[in-house]
């Protein structure tokens, strides 16, 4: 973790170069040394360009499925069942074979990433923004403050949030609640990722808080006339952001399979927007029949959990090398 | 009428109708009269309930049975479903019942048919003699058991679920609450008599096959009836073949039923076979309950002395059909889906815009998505094949109206009529968003998708919400101020063979209620209320049948909803199992009848 300050280290930084007394000393930023320390690693680099390339299909969906001449993901074509009723599997046409309803499957996939996306950033940006203020608020003035608000964090972890999912989306299916404002859907899921996850990082949050804000730069901020909001987001908050970033990579994988899991649970997405979770629990009764419906959205979110997963294990060595 | 998903994926409820002319069975002619239609129904080459034989049968053996859900009620006077049927029909004796490939009522605690006055307002019904209750009551059941048992079920504590839909015409039964009722007189031991208040004397005979006339011994069964809910379920005694396990107190639960796991049918001692028709083959029928459709399909199949008591899964009908072959039967007859949309309130209060979605509508694909022409036939109308008057409604092919015409789905009808609704570019462009419940899971959810893409192909909005079937029921579809506009999936069966049971509760006007309506889409044409209520009084089943067959026809000519599906039950049992399916119910299992090899 640095204060602020440029750490200094020999130009060559490898071998016994830096006993050349007369070699060029230069400095480098903390991000300068974070990515020297990430490009050695191959695999987050191979889960940060795998999410490039989600990122890039989620934006492009509509592109992507035209090129590849496949049908829009909401295209029913019962043409392409048997006939009892069962999808017909993997072909140069449908190379991912399509669903009960003759819907291709690649193309559900390819749209299911913006759902898995959206959820996944919002979600942890939300709850991100959530627990760091709460979080430095808590660390920052102590006293009741901090009481006040460890216990709601408190009394928020305690929220069985897949339960209460359950419960809004059976609720508030099909008018909402408090007026409307609470739809089942990408909202709700991403307002119950957001309400699940902010305490967690709060907590991290509230305790580098409590540490930082007795250490020397902070007394010296305060000595010069610095207001409270000045060193908490100005001084306090920059030296935080290596554990938040790294907390919130490892939070995407968790709200990307909240989300599937609420969907699978039939209260996260309305059809017929498509959903991995969705998928996954619409293709478990026919999986002798059709294992192509389960295999490929379950493989897509196989693989980008484990993206994330090694994107952040990744991104947490790099950013803390001493704890990794 | 029972909505078919009340207990979605448990229990298509009764499909009594008339089959038999069509199949050789020895049941009188009159029925092909009616016009049940069964004949046009295919069955894939595979065995169907009309042509399994009743007879000769091995004696013994216990049959597993293997229930994915638990029951609902197993009080003869609650029963309502298919999946409560298996056991209540196989220990309970109504005054009528049905063989299993016969939907013509046959005497069965009575000892002959009933007698209906010329005024139509008397029904009499004589009873068998010697015919005893299980243990632990053992005496013989006289008339006054039949009149409790229908007297109970206007008891707050028993809740008949069809008591005032049939028996609100019987003297005093509007007001009763489970004491006497003065139109139910019991003149001797072995007579009941019924006084009507309208000239209801056919519809009421026809009921008698419900469960609720089953008897019931007061003196034995009125302290449990005092509980709320009634615990006679758990005490009760038996009439059929078969009884629930239970002590010598009579207890059932946790001996001869466990809920949520297990119930064991053994045979009744005080049962004599020359009172009865059917010939109970079995000695114990062991239901275990649990597990899912899937595996259970495939436990089946691969098993012996085996059955699947609920509609196994498409891919258990699929793997029967490809590898079983003979341990599968189609039953047709068993109930239809439609969609309901919103005749009140909403873009289709405009006949012009129904009749727009039914012709956009590709009802091929939503049978497909059914599970293909074994299990489904296209619907064209409302009556379904086996019920008297499919024939005169229409037959397979139905009314000839152009939005009826092409069931694969006709845009350029449906562009016509929303034109004619006065939407000139042929879309709809009424900007109203469409509030559209389904239920979610299984077939149903295809149903809904399906029903949302043919509604926003034709220029609406749309919102698509996927509950649990009953609460679809429940929640919205069945509460009219909710104001739904469309309801992708509702099923409907009959509660026996008379189309009555299939019409009124789905589309008379006077029959909306603020909760549990069955009325769905809310439709209250003055004309159609008033040929139904004229309906009602018809005696006889062909006239019942082309005076009920008009009333199809004209929610046909108004495109009160949108029919698409006509389901056929598809059976399976394993290697070893004789099974005998039924026709007027689902065509479930018949466990007086079925056998081992």
């Amino acid at each position: 973790m640095s204060h602020g300050a440029a750490e200094v280290v020999s130009a060559p930084a490898a071998g016994l170069d830096f006993l050349d007394v007369g070699a060029e000393i230069a400095a480098r930023s903390p991000w300068q040394l974070f990515w020297r320390r990430f490009r050695r690693d191959r695999v987050a680099l191979v889960s940060l360009a795998f999410i490039a390339f989600l990122i890039v299909l989620a934006f492009g969906a509509p592109l992507v499925v035209s090129l590849l001449g496949l049908p829009g993901p909401d295209v029913q074509n019962l043409n392409l069942t048997d006939s009892f009723g069962s999808p017909l599997g993997p072909s140069s046409a449908h190379p991912f074979g399509v669903d009960p309803l003759g819907q291709d499957v690649m193309s559900r996939v390819i749209y299911g990433t913006r759902v898995s996306l959206e959820v996944a950033i919002l979600g942890t940006a939300i709850a991100t923004l959530i627990g760091v203020t709460i979080g430095t608020l808590a660390g920052f003035y102590r006293g009741w403050v901090d009481t006040l608000l460890a216990r709601t964090m408190d009394v928020f972890l305690s929220i069985p949030i897949l339960l209460l999912g359950l419960g809004i989306g059976a609720a508030c299916a099909v008018r909402g609640c408090v007026g409307g404002v609470i739809q089942p859907g990408l909202g709700l899921i991403i307002f119950l990722i957001a309400l699940a996850t902010w305490p967690l990082i709060a907590r991290i949050v509230r305790g580098l808080v409590l540490s930082l804000r007795e250490r020397e730069f902070i007394e010296a901020s305060r000595a010069l006339g610095a207001s409270d909001l000045r060193i908490m987001f100005r001084e306090i908050l920059p030296n935080l952001a290596a554990p938040i970033i790294v907390y919130a990579s490892l939070q995407i994988p968790f709200n990307i399979l909240f989300e599937a899991s609420l969907s699978y649970l039939g209260v996260g997405i309305r059809p017929p927007t498509p959903s991995w979770g969705q998928m996954i629990a619409a293709a478990t009764p026919i999986f002798n029949t059709a294992w192509w419906y389960m295999v490929f959205p379950g493989a897509a979110l196989l693989a980008t959990v484990l993206a994330f997963n090694l994107l952040g294990d990744g991104l947490r060595d790099a950013l803390n090398p001493r704890g990794a | 009428m029972r909505s078919t998903s009340t207990v979605a994926g448990v229990a298509l409820a009764a499909a009594a109708a008339l089959l038999i002319s069509a199949c050789g069975s020895s049941s009188s002619g009159s029925t092909g009269n009616a016009g049940g239609g069964a004949s046009a129904v295919s069955t894939g080459g595979f065995a169907s309930p009309a042509t399994e034989s009743l007879s000769g049968g091995k004696r013994g053996g216990m049959l597993v049975v293997l229930n994915e859900s638990d029951f609902e009620h197993l009080d003869p006077g609650i029963a309502y479903y298919a999946v409560d049927y298996e056991v209540v029909f196989a220990t309970q004796r109504p005054l009528y019942s049905n063989k299993p490939n016969s939907q013509e009522p046959t005497p069965d605690m009575a000892s002959g048919p009933a007698e209906i006055s010329p005024d139509n307002k008397t029904v009499t019904v004589h009873l068998k003699e010697g015919v005893h209750f299980s243990p632990p009551v053992n005496r013989e059941v006289t008339s006054e058991d039949v009149a409790y048992a229908i007297e109970r079920g206007a008891n707050p504590n028993v809740v008949n679920p069809y008591f005032l839909s049939y028996f609100k015409a019987i003297e005093g039964a509007p007001e009763a609450s489970g004491g006497p009722i003065r139109g139910i007189q019991t003149p001797n031991k072995h007579t009941i008599v019924f006084h009507l208040t309208e000239p209801k004397g056919q519809i009421v005979a026809d009921a008698l096959v419900l469960p609720l006339s089953a008897a019931v011994p007061k003196d034995y069964a009125e302290k449990f009836d005092k509980d709320k809910p009634s615990d006679y379920a758990n005490y009760q005694v038996a009439t059929g073949p078969y009884m629930l396990k239970n002590n010598a107190e009579g207890k059932v639960l946790g001996i001869g039923y466990i809920p949520g796991k297990s119930a064991t049918l053994v045979r009744n001692p005080s049962w004599k076979a020359n009172t009865d028709y059917r010939p109970a083959y079995l000695d114990e029928i062991d239901i275990k309950i649990g597990g899912t459709n899937t595996v259970i399909g495939r436990q089946v199949l691969e098993g012996t002395n085996v059955v699947q008591n609920e509609p196994p899964a498409q891919a258990s009908i699929r793997l029967a059909a490809e590898k079983f072959k003979s341990q599968l039967e189609i039953a047709p007859g068993a109930g239809s889906h439609y969609i309901a949309v919103n005749n009140k309130v909403g873009p289709f209060s405009n006949i012009d815009l129904r009749k727009a979605v039914w012709a956009a509508l590709d009802r091929t694909a939503m049978n497909k998505a059914r599970g293909g022409e074994l299990v489904t036939n296209v619907a064209t109308h409302f009556i379904f094949p086996t019920i008297p008057g499919f024939e005169q409604a229409g037959g397979l092919a139905g009314p000839k109206v152009d939005y009826n015409e092409h069931p694969e789905g006709d845009a350029a009808v449906a562009e016509k009529y929303i034109k004619l609704a006065g939407y000139a570019s042929g879309k709809y462009t009424g900007g109203q968003t469409l509030e559209i419940v389904g239920s979610r899971g299984g077939p149903a959810e295809a149903d809904a998708e399906i029903a949302n893409q043919t509604l926003k192909n034709l220029g609406f909005t749309t919102k698509l919400t996927l509950v649990e079937p009953a609460t679809m029921y429940s929640k919205y579809c069945g509460v009219p101020k909710e104001e739904i506009e469309v309801c992708p999936s509702v099923g409907v069966a009959d509660d026996f063979a008379d189309p009555q049971t299939v019409l009124n509760i789905s589309f008379n006007g006077k029959l909306i209620n603020p909760t549990e309506n069955n009325n769905w889409g809310q439709v209250n044409v003055p004309a159609i209320n008033a040929a139904m209520t004229a309906a009602e009084s018809v005696i006889g089943t062909s006239a019942r049948a082309t005076a009920w067959a008009k009333i199809d026809d004209e929610l046909v000519q108004d495109a009160a909803a949108i029919p698409f599906d006509w389901d056929k039950q598809a059976n399976i049992e394993g290697s070893e199992v004789k099974g005998v399916g039924d026709l007027w119910d689902v065509g479930e299992w018949d466990y007086n009848y079925t056998s081992l090899k």
